[in-house]
């Protein structure tokens, strides 16, 4: 018995919450907050086998663990980010900070160490990150020298530094990527090695409960059954292998904060009274502020879920659906926080009420873990290649697909959809044969316009499926609504932003290209499209009362 | 010792809200809940193992869904759980219903103690704890604040109009549980939440039962709602509004007139 | 389960309406699942008249020798005085006009030791009988030796209706002899009434705003308890004895299996007798916290009166329990209640409904305190009620 199902899931996520109902009150965080103050007691109290044991998640059965599938995690991370990202953060690296041994380590070495996590509840930390290598990891200079006796490497020796590694300064075991001579290697370094020191907890705009420091190594001496899998040089591999799934938390993490930022302020729209009624009942508020956000938060949790399910038959790959579901879910979020202030008012811009710390912390959800624009790289570079490979075949098969669809449920949105990928399909025929990929600028775009295809794409397939995600509030109906909405302003966004790109470095005749994309077809479908808002603003203010 | 605990899943009431123009019942999104008041007389049941390695088996009679709360009692360590779900129940009223609980607890067989929630807050009536103890032939005990067994007798707390009992009792018994001022329920770790999948949970159906088809559902029910409607209004009275402060000053001239103050 | 028409429109109404989500719509017409419990909320939610309840049963038995409309009177006894509980009375004058609908007898059933003294103030109250079993083994409530006595007399003198008082006591012994008599029982009614020679118990029903009429047309004894200050009492027939049944009634040995080791009483003060205090203040959700309390607390002090709370403020654990305004909670007839930041479900408002004057404080001008209050005020009284307290003192000279 590995796997847990729906109620054990349910089963968990209530204890979550009711452990931060009567443990991690709004109070608490704004004070831990306002003195940049990590709640550590709090970390080691979730640690607790007895409490919660939330880190029990990431480690495998046979090491005392739980064997979390990744849909559990990621919807305790989507829980955990509702309570407050930094804790979030705190438990998330230790997930992070453990997946090279997963991924990497021979079974004594994850034998060890899982245990040692498990049964010692042992706070963990990912050592990547450096002053000249972020985005660009492959500019690390961290190394690792071999430390030889007899002819055999009996060990290594750490120096250089790293920056902003979330637990940096309370870890109690670190996962650190050095260039060892034969290339880049993780390695397991203990908090008190001579050697290793860790810096003070930087003074962040956002998540401030979350430790972030740099770490120095001074020549730090690890025994080489401390270099995970015991060959140098599959650090890359090793550290990509997991992207998938690891973007796939932060992407929950978006959701999380974005939903708890908007929550807050539609329950504040619907006691707040101005000009003669509350706020929640203005279609001018809900449409601009709240409505909308809600649908890309369906959008995202139905594409977060589906990669995930997939993720649990394949266990591993996926790394571009993640990016895909990172990228969109987390500037949504991040939209969304904003937009809670400003639905909020003066309210909103206090300290007294949450919305704008929670708009400071999901910022960082758009910079770690690959930053948005990385990601929209990764995203281009990952299905450019599919769309040469199949000879621009690629989106026009599944918008063929979702026109069949459409034929037997001709309420989720599934022809805006298709109308979306077609014209996303021609976009990107465009570019091969402009050879319009030079410019940058347009790659980041073409991945942005890439996730909002495929996301209008997946959303519509699952409610035709009729599945009501787990963790949604909506009900089938209404999802399909936001779905028709989703699909119409996804369609519209590809084709008008595709257009201004390929328009703007000159490399089509707009009239020909505006027919191309079938702008005409897609804005034909916009009938209806505030109505569908409308329904979905009426069921918001039915489920979240204030 | 054996213990049976019932238990019911509820909708979490505090949270249920009511429509201000239609007077109707809000339960889009609500969730539901185990009724605390069986989810202290579980802990009771707990406090009893504890001391005495008592076997607990939690029984309950709803939905399908109502598995949940049984996942739940067995992650804080019950030990096997029981559902009782059949559409020949539905309808039932309390008679209805202790018929069909006694009749399962007749099938689990061996028990020292049954332990209840006073009522559940969806329906409030307080009568389902001792119709079971009837049915089943046993002494009741009802509004304990706490009890404690050896195995060999029941001593309770039990609460009376203004003030309690200490009561000392023998078993067999069905004793039910009122909660204490700002109880917190406990919730499962994540560990035990993930091993409750391998403990037990039958589904029984009437037939399982071998429950007498006359005695469930409406037929079961002695009682019949004839009707629902909704409360008469009183004269709307003077609505005021305004600044905090005006407020306050006619709150208080109200009192004045009203001769509550001099 | 609920019966759905051919008339059925698919408007999705009773599927909001109906407080077990035992109702969905599919393919545009409703369909009801295990859950339903025929409580008929969705029949009367749906506006063109598709759903119904199954017709009840076919044997329609001959009733008609059930006769007569019993009070079950408990005896207070708290080691310092004896008398009758005065919910007993109120049960009696309710009796006496339910007894007069019926044309039948109002009769009271007295349990306990010592009770004679009692039986002249239990006869002005309306009783024409009184059944009596006396005796030291019944000083002390026990459930089953009042069990058998209880049935033992229905069973001899079959009474059409026995009422109980809501009570420890009343809530301990009703329901085990509705199961043992296969009798309908209906809990903490806030009206009793006749239609059809039948007893009409009314209570809120499912935690919502609706009221219930809840009737048993087949079983005997109609039951039902009731709560103290629900109904008035009123001496109908001053100086009148009834007539006495001294029923002597052994008890069973099942008795000896439950024990009083010892009884405490809590001290009361004046000011926390909330079912008597003559002004009483209640928070609810929109109290939020300890500190909004504090403020009720604080006004209570200036007024003289005490302080209760809603069912929602003692499940958020801001109060305990015994401070429960409403249905299952304390009803109170008071001269004065305020209502904090409670929204007014009939639940609640079936409790304090008998007050003399009512104010309520809600930030929702819709919500349904305001239906029952002679003055409402649209306002948070989180910030009001404080304001309210400095004006007091200052009008006491403070």
């Amino acid at each position: 018995m590995a796997k847990n199902d729906l109620t054990t899931r349910n089963l968990m996520l209530d204890s979550l919450k009711q452990y931060a109902k009567n443990r991690i009150s709004h109070e608490f965080i704004r004070q831990q907050d306002a003195k940049n103050e990590i709640p550590l007691d709090i970390l080691k109290e979730m640690y607790d086998h007895d409490v919660l044991g939330v880190h029990l998640l990431l480690i495998p059965e046979e090491y005392g663990g739980l064997s979390g599938q990744t849909t559990e995690i990621y919807r305790v991370c989507e829980q955990l980010a509702r309570i407050d990202l930094g804790i979030a953060t705190g438990v998330f690296a230790t997930f992070l900070g453990s997946d090279p041994i997963n991924v990497g380590g021979t079974p004594e070495q994850k034998a060890k160490w899982f245990k040692k996590i498990a049964q010692e509840n042992k706070l963990v930390a990912y050592g990547a990150t450096e002053a000249d290598a972020g985005s660009d990891l492959v500019s690390l200079r961290t190394r690792a020298d071999r430390v030889e006796k007899d002819g055999k490497i009996v060990g290594y020796k750490i120096t250089g530094s790293k920056m902003w590694i979330s637990n940096g300064g309370v870890a109690d075991i670190y996962t650190v990527l050095a260039l060892a001579p034969g290339g880049p290697s993780w390695f397991i370094v203990e908090k008190g090695t001579p050697g290793f020191t860790q810096d003070a907890h930087e003074d962040k705009h956002g998540i401030r409960l979350s430790n972030t420091a740099g770490l120095a190594f001074d020549e730090v001496y690890v025994p080489a059954e401390n270099l995970i899998g015991l060959e140098e040089g599959k650090g890359f591999l090793q550290a990509q292998a997991v992207f998938g799934y690891t973007r796939l938390m932060v992407a929950a993490f978006g959701l999380g904060g974005g939903e708890e930022a908007i929550e807050t302020a539609l329950h504040y729209a619907q006691q707040r009274v101005q000009a003669g009624g509350p706020l929640a009942q203005k279609q001018g508020f809900m449409l601009k502020l709240i409505t909308p956000h809600y649908v890309r938060f369906e959008a995202a949790r139905a594409y977060i879920d589906w990669v995930a399910k997939q993720l649990e038959i394949n266990n591993h790959g996926l790394a571009t659906e993640g990016a895909i579901a990172k990228l969109y879910a987390t500037e949504s979020g991040n939209k969304a926080a904003e937009d809670a202030i400003q639905a909020m008012g003066g309210f909103g811009y206090t300290k007294e009420f949450p919305v704008e710390k929670i708009k400071r912390d999901v910022k960082i959800t758009c910079i770690y873990e690959g930053t948005s624009e990385v990601l929209e790289m990764t995203i281009f570079r990952g299905r450019w290649q599919e769309h040469l490979k199949s000879r621009g075949q690629y989106y026009i098969k599944q918008a063929e697909e979702l026109e069949a669809l459409h034929a037997q449920h001709p309420d989720v949105g599934a022809d805006s959809a298709a109308l979306g990928l077609r014209a996303l399909a021609r976009i990107l025929e465009d570019c091969r044969m402009q050879k319009l990929t030079r410019h940058q600028y347009i790659t980041f775009m073409l991945g942005d316009l890439i996730s909002e295809a495929e996301i209008a794409a997946v959303f519509a397939k699952q409610c035709a499926a009729g599945i009501v995600t787990e963790g949604s509030r909506f009900d089938l109906g209404s999802l399909k609504t936001m779905s028709r909405v989703n699909a119409r302003l996804s369609a519209f966004k590809i084709a008008t932003e595709g257009m201004k790109l390929i328009l703007g470095v000159g490399a089509a005749p707009a009239q020909e290209l505006l027919q191309a994309v079938n702008l005409a077809a897609i804005n034909e479908k916009m009938v209806g499209l505030i109505e569908d808002e409308d329904a979905v603003s009426a069921k918001l203010r039915e489920i979240f009362k204030g | 010792m054996n213990i049976i605990v019932c238990i019911k899943q509820v909708p979490d009431t505090a949270q249920v809200q009511i429509d201000p123009k239609t007077g109707n019942l809000i339960r889009a999104g609500v969730p539901s809940i185990l009724n605390p008041y069986d989810h202290y007389a579980l802990e009771k049941a707990l406090a009893i193992k504890s001391r005495t390695g008592a076997k607990i088996t939690v029984l309950s009679m709803g939905p399908s869904q109502a598995v949940a709360v049984l996942r739940l009692a067995l992650a804080l360590g019950a030990d096997e759980g029981v559902l009782l779900s059949d559409r020949a129940f539905a309808g039932s009223d309390t008679w209805a219903t202790a018929y069909a609980l006694a009749t399962a607890v007749k099938k689990i067989g061996q028990y020292d103690l049954i332990l209840c929630g006073q009522m559940a807050i969806d329906g409030d009536t307080a009568q389902t704890g001792p119709e079971m103890a009837y049915h089943l032939g046993i002494s009741q005990l009802t509004f304990c604040e706490s009890v404690d067994s050896d195995g060999q007798r029941l001593m309770a707390k039990k609460l009376m109009e203004g003030g309690h009992q200490i009561i000392e009792a023998d078993l067999p018994i069905l004793a039910t549980m009122t909660m204490p001022a700002n109880y917190q329920p406990k919730y499962p770790s994540f560990l035990a939440a993930h091993q409750a999948q391998d403990k037990p949970i039958s589904i029984w159906t009437a037939a399982d039962i071998g429950a007498d088809l006359h005695k469930v559902g409406l037929e079961g029910s002695p009682t019949r709602v004839s009707r629902i409607f909704p409360p008469a209004g009183r004269e709307k009275g003077e609505m005021i509004s305004g600044s905090t402060e005006e407020m306050a000053a006619k709150f208080v001239e109200i009192l004045k007139k009203e001769s509550f103050i001099k | 389960m609920i019966q759905v028409s051919e008339k059925c429109v698919g408007c999705g109404k009773c599927v909001s309406t109906c407080p077990f989500g035992a109702l969905s719509l599919v393919n545009k017409k409703a369909v009801p699942n295990a859950s339903c419990t025929m409580c008929g909320a969705c029949v009367s939610a749906c506006p063109v008249k598709a759903l119904s309840l199954p017709a009840a049963g076919a044997a329609k038995k001959d009733l008609s020798a059930y006769k007569g409309v019993w009070v079950f009177i408990e005896i207070l006894d708290d080691g310092k005085t004896q008398k009758v509980r005065p919910v007993g009375f109120e049960l009696l004058t309710k009796g006496r006009e339910l007894a007069d609908q019926l044309g039948q007898e109002l009769c009271a059933v007295v349990i306990g030791q010592g009770i004679v003294k009692f039986l002249a103030e239990i006869s002005s109250y309306g009783a024409d009988k009184i059944y009596a079993v006396n005796g030291p083994a019944y000083r002390e409530y026990n459930t089953a030796a009042y069990t058998h006595a209880m049935s033992t007399l229905i069973q001899k003198y079959n009474p059409a209706a026995v009422l109980f008082p809501s009570t420890f006591i009343g809530r301990d012994l009703a329901p085990r002899l509705a199961a043992e008599l296969f009798a309908g029982l209906t809990a903490d009614c806030t009206n009793l009434s006749v239609a059809d020679g039948l007893v009409i118990s009314t209570r809120p029903a499912f935690g919502g705003n609706i009221l219930a009429d809840i009737k048993c047309p087949d079983f005997r004894p109609q039951m039902a308890t009731v709560r103290p200050n629900v109904f008035k009492k009123s001496v109908t027939r001053p100086g009148q004895m009834a007539k006495i049944i001294s029923e002597p009634i052994g008890v069973p040995a099942e008795a000896g299996k439950v024990r009083i080791l010892s009884k405490h009483f809590d001290e009361v003060t004046e000011l926390e007798k909330l079912d008597e205090a003559e002004i009483v203040i209640a928070g609810g959700r929109g109290m939020k916290d300890a500190a909004g309390f504090a403020v009720l607390d604080e006004l209570a002090t200036e007024l003289g009166g005490a302080v209760g709370a809603s069912r929602a403020a003692i499940d958020m654990g801001l109060q305990p329990k015994e401070k429960q305004i409403g249905q299952s909670g304390v009803t109170i007839a008071a001269k004065l209640y305020i209502a904090a930041g409670i929204s007014g479900a009939v639940q609640h408002t079936v409790g304090v409904e008998h007050s003399d004057v009512i104010i309520g404080i809600n930030k929702d001008a819709n919500a349904p305190i305001f239906n029952i209050c002679k003055y409402g005020f649209v306002g948070d009284a989180r910030t009001i009620l404080p304001k309210v307290v400095d004006g007091i003192k200052k009008a006491k000279g403070k």
